[in-house]
């Protein structure tokens, strides 16, 4: 594929030279980064046709050579050296990478072009990018790196990111990219090595995406793994091991600001309630105990990696096989996550190259023993004079009391004992939960291509990823019985569990087993022309897929009173005084299939045409049977450089405009056929009738399933590439407009119809639309010091439009106390901010006693809230909106040097526009949960102290207050690495390097971290801070060697 | 190029043999769940009734449910800590709630839903080919019991409500609205047992039917309808109900299905355990030596209408006190609320999601009150002081003897806020009797007249159907 440009140009520009002494040259031509043999670059005498290409050694071989003439070294992707001979007979080079981004391959789907030919926007990223970030999922190492390309990281051990390209466009299932890995669509990517992938490119807009057609709405990743590369075998193996803090933490108040906060509540409660004494706490000094429970919470968590691949091939069998291990202890005790992965990726020419086969296949195997992320939350709430154990061993609880004022559950017989709050002890949460989930995949391919001629040829492609998946869950039900309440004996368990034999309450301990298989299969048959007539270049592929994806079963048993070791964890060692409660169903498998066709066409490489036109049946629309749709797009470039009146100038170098505009569609939502509801659990179907109150499984009908059919997105958009000053400065500029034309939401039926399970709807159009713009300045300076300045920036206005009257105000974002904060309306981005606007704090009972409109009964020290519409009452009625959760703008910053051995990286990134909800600071329902430290200073405390921040008796109650600015800029890389080349042997490299990952941030947030994507479904949690693991600070120490 | 040709050719056969069965490969069938067209041949008439009955285990009567039978009235309080406001709980409590409250749009939901299973359930069983025609009839007429039961709530709650199967988007004068229920008794009346065999205890009885028909007269002011459903129901020895000697005994576990029973929502405590979702924690003590979120408690003014009328055995049984033992030796210690709702305690089970606490739907005790308060509008004074005095011959309280209807009537309707505290009765009855504004101007809460004595339509519902009235005072 890769035109030899420069040489064409060379042969072109060079005028003949004198003739002089001829000599025979020889020598190697070697990669610089690599120290491989530079195998195929052309050598060529300046001014002449005499030349030749190095051999499969790298050797080369030149006859009648002036020995005053210059050799001119080439290669596409390398920097072209003209090395004057001198006399010399032998001459050895070293290429390094040519610095030319325009002239890189991208992959674009059932094929590659070169940049330069694209028509539509594609971001991609290369491994020495994603090795520059080493972390599990080559996602997180991407973020920033792509303009328009949105990664929310999420640093919890074994975590995905949420990727969002050019804005969020659907509200359902579905919002994440289509990844497709050597061709093969896949869930996800967890279960590749980030060292295993050589490329990852990102179709962005509609016109590139559309040959994806059927799911490419949010856009399509593409990963292509590593090959062989011909030559002897080349062994490299990769090392890091790296340490995690946390990045941001919150500092909490201490024992004796908690107790002021305390009384101060205690004493509000008595105004609002004459008939409560107030329970206060004496002074720190009288309490026994001060804990920082995130410093008893947390640990340094500690990662490492090790990745051994080799690679190597002859002419006509190449191949890669590697292993990666990697470990990660999180910051919670017990957290870990182990992942091997083993690759091998082969590749056969064979019938005199005519028939090229690649197998790819990917074993990966997972351990995981999870904690709970509840915990954050309750090391943020747990009071401080709560001890993490008591003297005797028994687990802290907020016992206090009330007698003495002492948080204790010790005392005289005739105290009185209550609780200082209702949270638990994260240090017990984290060790009482015990989980363990194993996973195993099995992902390969095979592709066969056939070259029918020089300009046709034909690929068929069979790929498959069996997932297995094992969960087992054990909860101490005694032990958790034991532990809320230290009073509490075994004797009085037992005398519990005697007395009400069969009560779940008082069994031991239960048991949960989960088996997930899952399976899918893509098979592809697709035909390629490609020819050049003078200045015309054609391509064309025509193809077919079939595919078939959640095929599979589930299998779960919930057994109780197993022993209480680990290793006879058995179902079928449970006592037997309980039912084990079984449930097992096959998942509904989603079938597609697809027709596509593209042609690509250029004239002179000036002037661009491609068009795509996919056609995608899919099994979801069975309600009515309207299984197919069919998504066309075009795109126009034109590259203004290439013309003539661009010639006689040497400051632009490259200029090309792009137009795009295509329909892509979305289909995944769950099968859309109406249902008979039924559930094998405690639900609202079912009922005990007789005597013995023995349960009867009932079933309802489900709502009624709509007339569905594809989401439609449709895009159009137009930018330019350029390259200037020596093509030392080159960028890009894009604008696109996205539009779902007809976002399927889920909707809550009428309240007053029979129906009770939301269904789903076309209800909506959703619109996305903005710029986005990278540029990027690379040099090289006379002393060899390579530096390079990039920054990447984009803007994407969500908006929700035209939706169906009744399905307007559909809330979300719960904060699992009855308050929302969220919710879908027309004219605002996708469930943004929905909630009470603060408007100062009630000074004093009087004021509160005047004023005509006020929500409940407040008192003194508490937020006020604004009648919107002015009715009178504050209700849901005057909430209004506050914004998004989802960010306008992100941006990034590259700094990298290379000098000699010594190579620099720097990268930030931020994101500005969004808003964030402080969940942590907003929940207090006793009155008796600690408060950040900050919070406490600046808190209420009497008539005048400030009209801004409420008092200790806050009500929960989801206001503006608690919503801040979620911007952040955070330096995300920096790392510094030193190669020694050639340190062994000829083509040994050693590169040693450290990285400090997120060692700072910037940001105005008060919590942990404003970087909050849950499971990136907007109507639930993202932008909301509650139990969220917060980003870590990670210091990474680590070599590569290659020999 | 002949060669290329057949290539082509080849291809092109390729495609279309796959395009023939396309729509073969692309219909998938559904098999986590069953496609509603194949529900015939695996499910019975039976299992979509139990779907109805499965309707009131549902969280929402945990706790939305509370807010607008109990909190709202004079017997309750919110309860569990002042900070917690159970998201809306505080608003019923101070009688400051809107039409946007989550806890009234729960329920109204919930009831229409249920209602809309009720009548599902019907058309299946119609339409399902039964044969054995009294079997048939049965479950048609469990469902429109369990249908009117929801109606019941709606029309005593907002008035004027929409009847579903004629039209969800406008409201159906109330009249209509008890026609309909009345007519939905009576079928159910016709064909329901007055008793069922062991295995099928908890259905709805003849018995049941005929108890809450006689509630929905009093309703009506249908005194005499009211009175003979009423004595039917207390006389009948078809029925053979009884009083339980033992009043407390009512709420325990041994009390479950008694001969006082009328009709109990069934809940079970073991394994497979399925309840009414977290209705004993909701309700359950807080603090160190409790177990609930100590919602719903009983009010000062409650307490104090027992102590008044030196009644101890309902107070007892009524109401949980902080630092006392319970009925099973439960040391209950310094709670956070002095307070609490005995009548949802579950002696096995305490705090667990789902407990063995069947919710008393409706009892003899009560049948006897609304015979008494007919009796009393008839005239008949006699047979009111009987019945009244019936019931509280049981909690060893002296005899009433006024033969003056007013003050007979008073003593009637303070006997029913005693005997039926905390059963979900009280605020209907306020309202029902007129003595809203003075009782809960009595507990310091701001009754407006002409407002109050109807919920507010759901906001949420104004949003959907715009064209549905709201009721007078609320917007």
């Amino acid at each position: 594929m890769k035109l030899k440009l420069n040489f064409i140009l060379t042969l072109l520009l060079v005028p003949l030279f004198a003739f002089s002494q001829q000599l025979n040259v020889t020598g190697t031509v070697t990669e610089k980064s690599t120290g491989d043999p530079a195998i195929g670059v052309s050598v060529l005498v300046k001014g002449t046709t005499n030349g030749t290409v190095t051999d499969i050694n790298g050797k080369y071989n030149l006859s009648n050579v002036p020995s005053n003439a210059t050799l001119v070294f080439s290669y596409i992707g390398m920097t072209t050296v003209e090395e004057p001979v001198n006399g010399r007979t032998t001459i050895n080079v070293s290429l390094s990478e040519d610095i030319q981004a325009l002239e890189e391959v991208v992959v674009i789907g059932y094929g590659t072009a070169r940049k330069v030919d694209l028509t539509g926007s594609i971001g991609s990223v290369t491994n020495d990018v994603i090795s520059k970030q080493p972390a599990l999922n080559a996602l997180q190492s991407v973020q920033g790196k792509i303009s328009g390309v949105n990664i929310v990281n999420n640093d919890a051990p074994g975590s995905s990111p949420t990727v969002v390209i050019r804005g969020l466009g659907t509200a359902l299932g579905g919002r994440e990219p289509l990844y497709i890995v050597d061709g093969f669509p896949v869930t996800d990517i967890k279960n590749i090595s980030s060292s295993d992938i050589l490329t990852m490119d990102i179709l962005k807009d509609a016109a590139s995406a559309s040959i994806y057609g059927v799911r490419a709405a949010n856009g399509v990743v593409l990963i292509t793994t590593k090959k062989g590369k011909t030559g002897k075998p080349k062994i490299s193996v990769e090392s890091y091991v790296g340490m995690k803090n946390i990045l941001n933490q919150v500092k909490m108040a201490n024992a004796q600001q908690y107790i002021e906060h305390y009384n101060q509540n205690q004493q509000m409660i008595k105004i609002a309630d004459p008939t409560k004494d107030p329970k206060l706490l004496k002074d720190a000094s009288a309490q026994p105990y001060d804990t920082d429970w995130y410093d008893e919470l947390i640990r340094t968590g500690i990662t490492t990696n090790n990745l051994v691949s080799i690679n190597g091939g002859s002419e006509n069998v190449s191949y890669y096989v590697s292993y990666n291990y990697y470990d990660e202890a999180g910051i919670l005790d017990g957290q870990n996550y182990r992942r091997s992965t083993i690759r091998n990726n082969n590749e056969y020419l064979l019938f005199d190259k005519k028939l090229k086969i690649n197998q790819t296949v990917n074993l990966s195997f997972s351990n995981e023993t999870p904690k709970p992320f509840g915990a954050f939350n309750e090391a943020y709430r747990q009071s401080p004079l709560v001890p993490v154990k008591y003297p005797n061993g028994r687990w802290g609880m907020p016992f206090v009391n009330t007698t003495t004022g002492i948080a204790t559950y010790e005392g005289a017989p005739t105290d009185n004992f209550g609780l200082l709050n209702s949270i638990g002890n994260p240090v017990y949460t984290v060790e009482s939960y015990n989980r363990k989930n194993s996973t195993f995949t099995l992902q390969g391919g095979f592709e066969g291509e056939y070259k029918i001629t020089d300009f046709l040829k034909v690929n068929s492609r069979f790929g498959a990823t069996k997932y297995y998946s094992k969960e087992r869950s054990f909860s101490d039900i005694k032990d958790a019985w034991l532990a809320s309440d230290p009073t509490r004996t075994e004797q009085q368990f037992e005398t519990l569990k005697a007395a009400n034999p069969s009560a779940l309450s008082y069994a031991y301990n239960s048991l949960n087993l989960r088996n997930i298989d899952t399976y899918r299969w893509t098979w592809e048959g697709f035909a390629t022309f490609n020819k050049r007539f003078d200045k015309h270049n054609l391509e064309a592929i025509v193809g077919l897929s079939r595919e078939e994806y959640g095929i599979g079963s589930m299998s779960s048993m919930l057994g109780y009173e197993v022993p209480s070791k680990s290793q006879y964890w058995n179902m079928s060692m449970v006592s037997g005084d309980y039912t084990t409660e079984t449930e097992q169903y096959s998942y509904t498998p989603t079938a597609i299939a697809s027709y596509f066709g593209r042609v690509q066409y250029n004239y002179d490489n000036k002037y661009y045409f491609s068009g795509v036109i996919r056609r995608d049946g899919s099994s979801t629309f069975k309600e009515n049977g309207e299984f197919w749709g069919t998504f066309p797009s075009i795109g126009l470039g034109w590259t203004i450089s290439q013309e003539d009146f661009m010639k006689d100038q040497d400051f632009i170098n490259y200029l090309k405009l792009k137009g795009t505009w295509g329909e892509l569609g979305n289909q995944n939502i769950p099968l859309n056929i109406s249902q008979v509801i039924t559930n094998p659990g405690s639900a609202n179907t079912n009922y005990v009738f007789g005597a013995d109150q023995h349960l009867v499984y009932g079933a309802s009908f489900g709502t009624p399933a709509k007339d569905l059919s594809w989401e439609v997105t449709r895009e159009w958009g137009f930018g330019i590439d350029y390259a200037i000053v020596n093509e030392k400065l080159s960028g890009s500029i894009d604008y696109y407009n996205k539009t779902n034309t007809n976002a399927i939401l889920l909707v809550n039926p009428i309240l007053d119809s029979p129906y009770e399970g939301s269904f789903y709807d076309h209800g909506a159009k959703v619109r996305n639309s903005g710029v986005e713009f990278s540029i990027n300045w690379r040099d090289k300076l006379a002393n060899g010091l390579v530096y390079e300045i990039g920054a990447n920036y984009s803007y994407n206005k969500n908006r929700v439009l035209d939706v169906k009257p009744t399905y307007n105000g559909a809330t979300g974002g719960s904060l699992n106390d009855g308050q929302i904060t969220k919710r879908l309306q027309e004219g605002q981005p996708l469930y943004a901010w929905w909630m009470y606007e603060d408007d100062g704090v009630w000074q004093t009972q009087e004021e509160i006693n005047n004023a005509k409109v006020k929500y409940g009964t407040p008192q003194p020290g508490q937020l006020k809230y604004k009648d919107q519409n002015t009715d009178g009452v504050i209700d849901d009625r005057d909430k209004i909106y506050f914004g998004s959760y989802l960010p306008t703008s992100n941006y990034s910053i590259h700094l990298g040097f290379e000098y000699k051995n010594f190579d620099f990286n720097l990268d930030g990134y931020g994101v500005a526009g969004n808003k964030v909800y402080n969940g942590l600071k907003y929940g207090r329902i006793d009155g008796g949960e600690n408060i950040a430290e900050s919070t406490f200073k600046k808190r209420w405390t009497g008539p005048g102290s400030t009209n801004v921040h409420p008092g200790p008796n806050r009500m929960p109650r989801a206001s503006s207050y608690y919503l801040e600015s979620g911007a952040f800029f955070r330096i995300n890389n920096i790392s510094l690495g030193y190669t020694f080349n050639n340190l062994i042997a000829q083509g040994t490299s050693l590169r040693l390097f450290t990285t400090a990952q997120n060692p700072f941030m910037f940001t105005g947030y008060s919590g942990f971290t404003p970087e909050i994507s849950s499971d990136g479904n907007p109507s639930l949690t993202p932008g909301i801070e509650l139990s969220a693991y917060p980003t870590t600070r990670n210091l990474l120490f680590g070599i590569n060697l290659q020999f | 190029m002949k060669k290329y040709k057949n290539i082509a050719f080849a291809s092109l056969l390729m495609l279309l043999v796959w395009s023939c069965s396309d729509n073969d490969f692309l219909n998938v069938d559904s098999r986590e769940r069953i496609e509603a067209q194949d529900s015939e041949e695996n499910y019975t008439p039976e299992q979509f009734l139990t779907g109805v009955y499965g309707m009131f285990t549902d969280w929402d009567y945990a706790f939305s449910f509370l807010a607008v039978t109990e909190i709202i009235s004079d017997n309750a309080d919110k309860g569990s800590s002042p900070g917690d406001t159970g998201a809306d709980k505080n608003l019923f409590d101070e009688l400051t709630f809107t039409s946007t409250a989550g806890s009234l749009s729960a329920m109204w939901s919930r009831w229409y839903k249920t209602i809309g299973r009720a009548t599902q359930s019907i058309e299946y069983t119609k339409n399902y080919g039964l044969t054995d025609e009294t079997y048939k009839n049965r479950l048609i007429g469990e469902a429109k019991f369990l249908r009117a039961i929801c109606y019941f709530w709606l029309v005593r709650g907002w008035g004027d409500v929409p009847l579903q199967h004629v039209n969800a988007a406008e409201r159906a004068p109330k009249e209509e609205v008890y026609a309909f229920i009345e007519q939905d008794l009576k079928d159910a009346m016709a064909v329901l047992p007055n008793s069922y065999s062991e295995s099928d205890l908890g259905r709805a009885t003849k018995g049941a039917a005929q108890g809450l028909l006689s509630k929905v007269y009093l309703y009506e002011k249908k005194w005499q309808d009211a009175y003979d459903a009423a004595n039917e129901v207390i006389t009948s020895p078809a029925y053979g109900y009884e009083l339980l000697d033992d009043y407390s005994m009512i709420w325990r576990v041994e009390g479950e299905n008694s001969s006082e029973s009328l009709f109990e929502f069934q809940a079970r405590g073991d394994s497979p355990a399925h309840g009414i979702q977290q209705y004993s924690q909701t309700q359950g003590a807080r603090g160190t030596t409790g177990w609930g979120w100590g919602f719903n408690t009983p009010s000062e003014n409650l307490l104090k209408a027992f102590n008044d009328e030196g009644d101890v055995i309902r107070r007892d049984a009524t109401i949980m006190f902080r630092n006392s033992v319970l009925y099973d030796g439960y040391q209950l210690g310094n709670t956070e609320n002095p307070m609490y709702n005995y009548k949802a305690y579950s002696s096995k089970n305490k705090g667990a999601g789902d407990t063995d606490k069947n919710i008393r739907y409706l009892r003899l005790g009560e049948i006897y009150l609304i015979k008494a308060e007919a009796a009393n509008e008839l005239g008949q004074t006699t047979q009111a002081l009987g019945a009244l005095n019936e019931v509280r011959r049981r909690v060893d309280l002296p005899d009433v003897t006024t033969t003056n209807k007013d003050e007979l009537r008073k003593a009637i309707w303070k006997e029913r806020r005693l005997e039926l505290a905390f059963e979900h009765d009280r605020w209907f009855d306020l309202i029902r009797t007129g003595q809203a504004k003075d009782a809960m101007t009595a507990n310091g809460k701001n009754f407006v007249v002409g407002k109050h004595e109807l919920f507010p339509i759901p906001n949420q519902q104004k949003i959907d159907t715009p064209d549905m009235t709201q009721n007078p005072g609320w917007n």
